[in-house]
């Protein structure tokens, strides 16, 4: 009997061992594969919408450039968001009443496509989830002060040299003023590459708005440009400070729409083609024998 | 005094049967090659007429020459603003259809054209492109063209003439021409030398022939526009300018220029002149009533001692002296002045004289019977059928009394003559036609031997060229003396 006893507890306690280690393996795989996930949706789509959406979108801190996109999920199918983030364009030239509604509702702003994958989208979208349902109270914009308001005039100096290129860039990023023009007198006419930024500062919600455009370009060219030449912080300051200043003063910056290098060229092309007329007038330009040529052609 | 010598020439145009044998002579030995078909160094023009290139006379097309300006000239078609004006462009050259485009036949199609039932025929083909072409014109497209309207009625100098006179100059039984043989002048003041900006073109110091240097020539052209009778043509081939060199390896050997030589007319006259180089840039600047009496006034007497003495000091052989006392064109020029230049009102001062031709009086129609009598054998220099005014036009720069009296000269010399050969004028007519012109029996009976029985070394008296002391400059020949000779095949040797 004893003996059988004692069988059974051994086997009890063995089963008892066995049953705890199974326990255990499965609580360390399970820990493991929660912290990935957790680390996967955690960290990394923190990281992708810092990058990519932070720099227009808040979560739940109210309309920046974009909307706030607290509780997006829940407003919105999943197909839906995907088809907006890769291509808003697209989308509302397909005849979406909600996607042309967004759009004119934000002044037909255009948020740039997102050359990202499926997945990572999806991951944004799951990020954003999480942060709760509820579309956020704060939908008008905040009044966020601006700090470049107070920029001093050596700021805003700096900032114009950057725009220039006259200052370069300290991780040798393009200077602004290839791609973009302002109007603001003693500035060069710029580049007609990309957007004009006279009233930038206004248009794409001010030193937040900005800072997070600069800190992390969404736009397909710029995000090239810059990509390994970030601009530094105080060179976004500069520039943000220098542009307040062009938008402020945009209304005694009308540059005229006379054109001296086209006006002049073209009246040097005139007054050249007058002087070139008048040495070709006096010129011998026939053969003195035409007239001959021609009455005999008539006689023939 | 700067005396200097000048082969100078005279062409009697009284002569000239327009037979255009000079212009063949030159051609054979000159021009006949790639480049240099369209170019004729001579040329037999028909006046009235436009000549060749077309209009050449007409410096507002061409802007040739020399203009006044103040006491001096300067070229009316180049100089440092007008070549600035046009970036160094020549916008003035003539054109090769000012010229003529030079052809040829395709002869071989003779022979090798396939049977058919028409003869075969040899197109023309151009010179310059190998291609066939229309020929459109030639370079004496106008001879004996003396009343058509294309050629005769275009003549340059006509402008100087009424249009009433010009009218009279085109009726029916009125009409009439003349040849103008044309060289080139050997200008005392040529434009072409002074226009060259690559210095290419000299006048050569010991006989004053003008020549381009084919080596320096850059085919600026500005002599074909400069010279203003465009007698510098330019060869598209070579891409040098070319011009007449008035035979001067012939003249060296003592021969006469081919186209003196070949002259079938014997209307040419070669010889020396002396003239004083100093003078010329003053008399290039004579106001144009004055030009061809202080031309011809440049050029001195070879008989004078003092002038003698001059030009032995300025290194002019005794020999070159000797020919200008011989010269038949002093004789023509300056003793008897029955020769006048062409056109000097270009102011290049022209070597090349021409004694004009005195034409047939002018026949009238009366009543539809064409009448050409007169009451005496010739009648007055006034019933001449070209008017004074455009023979004025051609050789004195619009002076009429110039060609009156050379009229008067000539006329005088004829009548004198018909009275020695056949007596029927009346001793008074003679004597007072001669008496008008101060001429006397010797001097009529000179110029007309002069005329028409000269021999050849009297119608062309070349002054030795020196070749021998002339190489002294180049080379030391003391160097080469004692290597006479071609040297030996086999030395010899002595005996046997």
């Amino acid at each position: 009997m004893k003996t059988d006893f004692q069988l059974l507890k051994t086997l009890k306690s063995r089963f008892y061992m066995q049953s705890i280690q199974t326990k255990m393996k499965l609580l360390i795989f399970s820990g493991v594969l929660i912290f990935s996930v957790t680390h996967l949706y955690g960290e990394n789509s923190d990281e992708i919408f810092k990058k990519n959406c932070s720099s227009c979108h808040t979560i739940g801190g109210g309309r920046l450039v974009g909307s706030d996109l607290k509780g997006i999920t829940s407003k919105r199918t999943e197909e839906w968001l995907l088809k907006w983030t890769k291509s808003s364009q697209t989308l509302i030239k397909s005849g979406d009443a909600e996607a042309k509604r967004i759009s004119d509702e934000f002044g037909g702003l255009i948020m740039p496509d997102q050359l990202l994958s499926d997945n990572d989208i999806k991951s944004i979208f799951a990020y954003i989830a999480s942060k709760g349902d509820n579309p956020s109270s704060a939908s008008v914009t905040s009044a966020v002060s601006n700090t470049s308001d107070n920029a001093t005039e050596s700021d805003i100096q700096k900032g114009k040299f950057i725009f220039e290129g006259i200052q370069r860039l300290s991780n040798h990023g393009p200077a602004c003023i290839s791609c973009h023009n302002i109007n603001y007198k003693g500035v060069l006419e710029g580049g007609l590459l990309a957007k004009d930024l006279t009233d930038v500062f206004s248009r794409m919600g001010g030193d937040a708005g900005l800072r997070g455009i600069l800190g992390a370009p969404p736009f397909p060219a710029m995000t090239e440009s810059y990509k390994y030449h970030p601009i530094t912080d105080e060179e976004i300051g500069y520039i943000i400070a220098f542009l307040n200043k062009v938008d402020k003063d945009k209304e005694n910056q009308k540059v005229s729409s006379f054109n001296p290098l086209l006006y002049g060229g073209g009246g040097g092309v005139v007054g050249l083609l007058i002087i070139y007329w008048l040495l070709w007038f006096g010129r011998k330009k026939y053969t003195v024998k035409k007239e001959i040529f021609n009455r005999q052609l008539e006689s023939i | 005094m700067d005396i200097r010598s000048q082969v100078s020439m005279v062409f009697h145009l009284d002569k000239c049967i327009g037979c255009h044998t000079c212009s063949i002579a030159c051609k054979n030995i000159w021009t006949d090659r790639k480049g240099a078909e369209y170019m004729w160094w001579n040329n037999v023009e028909t006046k009235p007429g436009t000549g060749y290139p077309t209009k050449w006379e007409d410096q507002e097309i061409y802007k040739g020459g020399w203009e006044k300006n103040g006491d001096s000239v300067s070229l009316k078609g180049a100089g440092k603003f007008k070549g600035l004006k046009n970036i160094f462009h020549n916008p003035h050259l003539p054109v090769l259809d000012d010229y003529y485009e030079p052809w040829t036949y395709k002869y071989q199609d003779l022979f090798t054209a396939p049977e058919g039932d028409d003869q075969p025929t040899a197109r023309p083909i151009s010179l310059v492109t190998g291609e066939h072409i229309d020929v459109k014109a030639g370079p004496n497209w106008d001879d004996d063209m003396g009343g058509s309207p294309d050629y005769a009625r275009q003549d340059v100098n006509l402008e100087k003439l009424t249009p009433a006179e010009q009218e009279a100059m085109f009726q029916l039984e009125r009409m009439t021409f003349h040849y103008l043989p044309r060289i080139c002048n050997h200008c005392l003041n040529p434009a072409c030398v002074a226009a060259c900006p690559s210095g290419a073109i000299y006048k050569r110091g010991e006989d004053g022939v003008v020549l381009i240097n084919q080596e320096r020539c850059r085919a600026w052209r500005m002599c074909v526009t400069a010279c203003p009778y465009k007698k510098s043509y330019y060869n598209w081939n070579t891409g040098k300018s070319e011009k007449c060199v008035l035979c001067y390896p012939r003249l060296e050997s003592g021969q006469a220029p081919a186209c003196f030589h070949s002259c079938v007319g014997r209307i040419r006259y070669l010889g020396v002149m002396l003239y004083d180089a100093d003078k010329i840039e003053k008399v290039a600047a004579s106001s144009d009533d004055q030009l061809v009496d202080n031309h011809l006034d440049i050029y001195l007497d070879p008989f004078d001692p003092a002038v003698v003495e001059q030009a032995k000091l300025n290194g002019i052989a005794d020999s070159t002296i000797e020919a200008a006392q011989k010269s038949p064109v002093y004789k023509f020029v300056k003793v008897w002045k029955l020769a006048l230049p062409l056109h000097p009102e270009f102011r290049t001062l022209p070597n090349l004289f021409y004694v004009p031709a005195l034409l047939p009086t002018m026949a009238t129609v009366q009543d539809g019977i064409y009448d050409s009598t007169s009451k005496s054998l010739w009648n007055g220099v006034d019933k001449n059928r070209l008017p004074m005014k455009y023979l004025a036009s051609l050789f004195s720069a619009g002076n009429t009394d110039k060609i009156v009296d050379v009229m008067k000269r000539l006329m005088a010399v004829r009548l004198h003559r018909r009275g020695v050969t056949t007596g029927d004028i009346s001793k008074e007519e003679i004597s007072s036609a001669m008496d008008e012109v101060n001429i006397n029996a010797d001097m009529a009976d000179a110029i007309f031997r002069l005329t028409s029985l000269a021999t050849f070394d009297e119608r062309f008296v070349i002054p030795p060229a020196h070749r021998e002391e002339s190489i002294e400059m180049l080379e030391n020949t003391a160097d080469v003396k004692g290597n006479t000779g071609f040297g030996f095949k086999e030395r010899p040797v002595r005996g046997l």
